[in-house]
This record gives C-alpha cells, structure tokens and sequence, in this order.
C-alpha cells in the first residue's frame, strides 16, 4: 500500500474505499432521517426487467454451442414472445428479418467472427 | 498566442480532410444516426456511441471514426427537439425542457414554427459553437503543455468535482458515484509499478475493466431494462407539419433567445462536467427571467423552445474543447468519444493538436459540414423522422440489446464479455431505480487512470509533500478555484436548509 510519502500500488484503492464508505454512512443517515419509504417496485413491474436478464443470460450460454443465427432467432421470437406478446405473424417475420440483418451486418460486411454452431462449413 | 494565420491553415487543410468522400460519407452517416437516436425516446446519444465503439477498431482511420461519433452527438441535439415537440417526450436528455412550450405550441397547432426554430436555433447556435471550438481550441492546448503532474491532478479533481455538482440532483450521490468509478478504474494492472489490483485471480481482468462493456452494460442494456418497466408508447399530436419556416414575427421574438442561448451554452459546455443537458436548463431559466411576458412560458412560448435548443447544441460543440486540448472529458458521450481516440491509439491532449493536426482540423470541419447537413435533414425532411416514432419499443428492445452482445462479443471474441456486460446491466439498471446518474461514474472511470497517475507523480517528486499541489502557480490557482466552488456549494446548501428551517418554525 505505502505511506503518503511513497504512494503504493494500493494507497488511492484504499483511501477512496474509506471515502466511499463514510458516504454510503452519510446517505443512509439522511434517507434514515427523511423516513419516507416508497416500495422499489409497484406491482409487477419488476417481472419484464427479470425476463430480459434472463434472456440475456441464456442467449450468453448457448450461443457458442447453438450458433450465432439459430440463437438470435430464438431470442427475438422469445423477447417479442414472452415480454411483449406482439401479433404472431409480426413476430416471425420481424424476427426473420432482423436476424438476417443482424446477420449481414455483423457476419459478412464487419467480419467479426460470430460462432456459427450448426451452420458452420 | 498561436497566430491566427496558423488556424486558417490548419481550417482550411481540415476542409480538405473532411470533404473527401469517406469522411463525408461518415459525417452524414452520424448526422442521420444521431437525429434517430435523438428522435427515439429511451436511447441516447451517449449509449449510441457505446454500441459503435467495437465498429471503430473496423473503420481504422481515427479522424474517420471520431468525424461519425461527433456527428451522433450532434445530430442527437437536433433530433431530441422533435420527440419533445409532438409527443411530450424527451427524446433525449437535453431536450427536456423542450417539452415544457415546445409542446404546448404544437397542440395549438403551431408544431411547423417549433420544429422550425428549434432547427434553425441548432443550427446557428452549433456554427457558433464550432467558430469558438476553432479559435480557442489551438491556443488553450499552447497554453496546456506547460502542465505536469501536480496540474493534471488539479484539474481532472476540478473536472470530477464540477462534473458531480453541476449534474447530479444530489452531491452526495454523485460523490458515491465518483468514487465507484475511480475504483472501477483502479481494476487490473497498476499503472505505475505493474502490480495486479482487484481481479480476484481472474485472468480475464487483468487487462482491467473494458470501457466499452461497461458504457454498454450500465448505458445501453441498464436503459433498454429500465425501459421495459414502463410502456412507452409514442402518440403524436399531428400528423402534418407545415409551416416551419418562421414567419417575421416569430423570428422576431426567438432571435435574442438564439444568440443568448449560443452564448450560455458556449461558456456551460467548456466547463467540465457541464455540456447539453445543464445548459438547455439554465438557458430555459433565462429566458423566462428576461421575457416581457413570462407568464406565457409553459403555453407555449416560442423562447422557451429557442433558447434551449440553441443553448444544447452549442454546448455539444463546446465540450469539444477541453477534450481535444486538455484530454479530459466532461460528459459521458464525450467520455465515449475519448475513449474512442484512445482504442484508435490517439492520446487526447495538449500535443494533440500539434501531433495530429489531421484529426483536430478534420474534425472541426466536419463538424461545420455536420450541421448544415443536419439543418438540411432536419427542416424539409422532418416528416419523415416522424414515422420514426411508430417503430414500437417491442422490436426496437430486443434489437438493441443484441446490437449489444454481438459488439461486445467482436471486441475479444470471448463470451465472457458479454457476461460481464449482463451484469452491468443489472447495476445499471438499479442504479436508475434509485436515481443514480451512471454519468458521473464512467467519467470517473475514464479520468481514474490520469487522475492517479498525476497525483502519484507529483507525490514522487515532491517527495511526499501535498504542498507541491499549492505552491506552483497554475496547479495553485486550480486548487484554490476547487476550494473556492466547494465552500459557495456548502454556504448554498446551508443556507437553503436554514431557511427550510425558519421557515417550519415561522408557520
């Protein structure tokens, strides 16, 4: 860590977590003193934001295995599905669509080197 | 004083740059970039920029890629008035106010003339903007490279400390901010010794936190979540806009807002930690201030949309500044397009206008020809941006979100990016539950790496001394300034608590 006069590897972590720490104190206390409480989410509010992470976390841990298009396919049709219940005609083609796109975009004219899963060769 | 003949040149050398076909092409690609993201509602320009950063280590040229980023942040300013003015929502930050008479005017059926002043406004006051960006850019970096370590340390600290008071509705949280951003900074490989901080043994975080997961996941994913708390549905007070050239009268009445707005959001906008959005409130005050008439503000006062508007655009020029001269950014997109020259291996500074006078003119020019591009799209064709709005949020979350994973996914090849990402996200996201600005923090994060290499240079070379911060003139001067800002911020906040105080006991 060092002194002040020798500044260490861990002297500004250090001293900014004492900092961050006596101002969560001084944020508490004044929330404490104010006393009002609003419920962090009214009703169900909290569900579509959950369902979103969880897509996220899914799409993460398959696309290597499944591939790039068939994931993000079944990642539209899932999102548009299941947190937005859109008319399902919409649905397919929209999700058709954006995944060719997303496709062309990415794949073909940036080169990044998607995992392709089934579709490799 | 660097001559003036020296700017004309390097002006005219940038024309000569930004009008080829490619930087053309680009500029226009951000201009219509950034009036989208400016006319959607729920994406801003600072996650704009986060979502392009992977595609600018394709694009390769540094000039090429940062002549699109500024236009996204420019263009955002013309655009945002739109979604103010028929729909009541702000389409992005800096536009809040724009609703207040913007909308106002458009249910009695004056949208055409609020359109049009807005972009005519933008337009004069983003010339402007750039004209002061031009002349006082080169010789404010002149001045600059005299700066060493005790300097830099004052004024990233002035630049943090401004940035937190100026923006946040409360210090105290954007103080908490600061800091989280510093620590997120201090993650991976000291900058001095090489020594490995805060990677629990990971590998993957010893290169440290990436900027662009973070901006992606605390800007891009934790708005899209936020979002999809609410049902945003876009409904338009008219389909037909006309009339949006001006007439005499209205032109009468906003051109003093226009220059006044200029004017304030030069001088906001060079400040750290100041830019779009505080400039476009201070000008909306103002105008209600000097007005004849100011019980028309809020019923749809044509100031009250020129003002604003003019004052947001020419702060996004002006912020340019102390980026491009002294390398410290004072908001977040500007911090995206720092960290954009960074991955471009341009170092932002004093010397960069002496070192790469090509990206500095190019830029400049550009961001002339942005603006009369962006006019152009704005004034005739503002009917088509419009249908914009009816691209419902439902497509448009899931799109941007895998925009997202694939980007950060292009920049490593690793999944696990997009994991560290995800989690962000979720910080992101509970930070705007509980009122957190996430701007604060990524400046931090940015400035972290300067601020603490400053600060233990100068510690070295003093030999310890926190003395060597006062007893050198420019550093001394910063320091006393940061001291002077903090004690008018205590007297002000007392005094609004002493008053809150007598007033309870006076009823």
């Amino acid at each position: 860590m060092g002194s002040f006069r020798h500044p260490g590897v861990g002297f500004l972590p250090f001293g900014l977590c004492i900092v961050l720490i006596l101002f969560s104190l001084a944020l508490i206390v004044s929330r404490w003193k104010k006393g009002t409480s609003v419920p962090f989410w009214s009703r169900r509010t909290w569900l579509r934001p959950l369902l979103g992470v969880v897509l996220l976390g899914l799409y993460a841990l398959v696309i290597e295995t499944l591939g790039f298009p068939l994931t993000t396919l079944a990642f539209l049709l899932v999102w548009m599905g299941v947190i937005e219940r859109i008319h399902w005609l919409k649905m397919i083609s929209v999700s058709l669509g954006v995944t060719l796109v997303l496709y062309l975009i990415f794949g073909v004219f940036l080169e990044v080197p998607v995992p392709m899963g089934f579709f490799k060769g | 004083m660097s001559d003036i003949l020296g700017m004309f040149q390097g002006l005219f050398s940038g024309f000569g740059i930004a009008l080829t076909l490619t930087n053309l092409s680009f500029a226009l690609l951000g201009a219509l970039l950034g009036t989208v993201v400016g006319i959607l509602p729920g994406l801003g320009p600072s996650a704009t920029i986060a979502l392009l950063l992977p595609l600018s280590f394709k694009i390769g040229s540094p000039v090429t890629s940062i002549i699109m980023m500024a236009g996204i942040f420019y263009g955002a300013m013309y655009g945002g008035s739109t979604t103010s003015i028929l729909v009541n929502i702000p389409g992005e930050a800096a536009s809040v106010v724009t609703c207040i008479d913007g909308y106002q005017m458009a249910l009695k059926g004056r949208a055409g003339p609020a359109l049009g002043v807005a972009a005519i406004g933008s337009f004069i006051a983003g010339t402007v903007g750039i004209i002061g960006l031009t002349f006082i850019a080169p010789p404010l970096a002149e001045f600059a490279i005299q700066f060493g370590p005790p300097e830099y340390f004052a004024l990233t600290l002035l630049g943090l400390m401004m940035a937190t008071l100026l923006a946040g509705t409360s210090i105290l949280k954007g103080l908490i901010m600061v800091v989280l951003g510093l620590l997120l900074g201090a993650v991976g490989l000291d900058p001095i010794s090489g020594e490995v901080r805060f990677t629990w043994g990971l590998l993957m975080l010893q290169e440290g936190v990436d900027f662009v997961t973070l901006a992606m996941g605390l800007f891009g994913i934790g708005e899209i979540l936020y979002n999809l708390e609410r049902e945003l549905s876009a409904e338009l007070v008219t389909n037909k806009v006309s009339h949006l050239w001006p007439t005499l009268n209205d032109w009468a009445e906003s051109k003093w807002a226009i220059v006044r707005g200029s004017l304030i959001g030069f001088f906001i906008g060079i400040l750290p930690g100041g830019g779009a959005v505080i400039s476009s409130l201070v000008s909306y005050g103002i105008e209600k201030k000097v007005s004849k008439h100011p019980e028309e503000f809020g019923k749809g006062a044509i100031q009250g949309v020129a003002g604003p508007e003019s004052a947001n655009n020419s702060a996004a020029s002006a912020s340019f500044i102390p980026l491009l001269t002294l390398g410290i950014p004072g908001n977040a997109a500007i911090a995206m397009i720092f960290a954009a020259l960074l991955i471009q291996g341009v170092q932002p500074g004093p010397f960069l206008i002496s070192e790469r006078p090509d990206v500095f003119w190019g830029v400049v020019a550009s961001m002339y020809v942005g603006n009369a591009m962006l006019l152009i799209l704005n004034l005739p064709l503002v009917g088509i941006w419009v249908q914009l709005l009816r691209v419902p949020y439902a497509i448009l979350a899931p799109v941007i979100v895998l925009f997202c994973c694939i980007g950060v996914y292009s920049i490593r090849n690793t999944v696990f990016d997009i994991w560290v990402m995800g989690v962000f996200g979720v910080i992101g996201y509970l930070f705007r539950k509980v009122n957190l600005e996430p701007g604060p923090l990524i400046l931090a994060f940015v400035m972290g790496p300067i601020l603490e290499r400053a600060l233990r240079q100068a510690l070295l070379i003093s030999a310890g001394s926190p003395l060597i911060f006062f007893k050198r003139p420019i550093a001394g001067s910063l320091m006393g300034f940061l001291l002077l800002f903090l004690l008018i911020q205590i007297i002000v906040t007392l005094r609004k608590k002493w008053r809150v105080r007598s007033t309870l006991s006076g009823a």
